[in-house]
């Protein structure tokens, strides 16, 4: 379309588009993609969550707990690499002030389950009855 | 630029190529998936035989552990719990898949794992099992 523009604007100058503000929205627009990959490439990077057909979709009515884990065993509260031991006194604080608050694990489809066995148990030691486990939508 | 149509840089080419920058940066992000949840029972050990005295009735239950089976290359995942003979975890999978959807309704589907297991096979059994509306708990 923007060839067929300057054809145009060649032949006849007084026809010319103007592209320039064009040329700024999509600078921006991409600008913008290019900012949300860079955040959500930080926030995934190194776990690789396993594809389900079931599942329940964000309602966003609390700040969830999520408790990621990685194929190495590397564990993160909330997106801050820590200690077992530290999530544990971190999410029972925060269970002590919002018992209600849904805890999420984010683990790597290939960590083997020694990896989050004792996350799961932390959390049942913890009386968390329910965790919901982060998956992504398969199409 | 504007005010002349004969001299200022040629626009086009650049037009091009950002469009199909945006184009590519909107599409990648629709088709990165959405995440989304399973929830999962945590309970604690000991938990069902309470259930079953309070409802004075046996609970429907597929108690299953998953383990890596050691003598073949690949690490085949294969399950014992059901039967005496211990089975591949994708011949359970099918099976459930071909349940009869009033029979699998209520049943709870009780998931242990030795430590090599990889998470993912954990997730697959439980996406499989909330197909079918069964209720998930993890050991």
């Amino acid at each position: 379309m923007m060839r067929r523009r300057s054809i145009i604007s060649d032949t006849g100058s007084s026809a010319r588009v103007n592209v320039t503000p064009m040329i700024d929205v999509v600078m921006v627009l991409i600008v913008f993609y290019l900012l949300v990959g860079q955040l959500a490439m930080d926030r995934r990077a190194s776990i690789v969550i396993p594809r389900t057909l079931t599942g329940v979709e964000e309602t966003d009515e609390v700040d969830p707990i999520v408790i990621g884990i990685t194929r190495d065993g590397m564990r993160s509260l909330n997106g801050i690499e820590t200690e077992l031991v530290r999530i544990e006194a971190q999410v029972s604080g925060m269970l002590a002030r919002s018992p209600q608050t849904p805890v999420r694990v984010r683990a790597d489809q290939d960590a083997p389950y020694r990896f989050v066995r004792p996350v799961l148990d932390a959390l049942r030691d913890m009386g968390v009855g329910k965790v919901e486990l982060v998956t992504e939508q398969q199409i | 630029m504007g005010s002349s149509g004969r001299f200022g840089p040629n626009m086009t080419p650049m037009v091009d190529v950002v469009l199909v920058i945006l184009i590519f940066f909107m599409a990648a992000t629709t088709i990165a998936g959405q995440e989304w949840f399973l929830r999962t029972d945590l309970p604690e050990s000991g938990d069902d035989q309470d259930a079953s005295l309070r409802l004075d009735l046996p609970t429907p239950m597929l108690d299953v552990s998953l383990f890596v089976e050691s003598g073949s290359p690949g690490g085949r995942i294969m399950v014992q719990g059901l039967g005496n003979e211990a089975r591949t975890l994708d011949s359970l999978l099918r099976q459930i898949e071909s349940m009869d959807d009033a029979d699998a309704q209520g049943l709870i589907l009780r998931v242990g794992a030795d430590d090599r297991v990889p998470y993912g096979s954990i997730v697959a059994l439980h996406d499989a099992g909330t197909r079918k509306n069964m209720r998930v708990a993890i050991r």
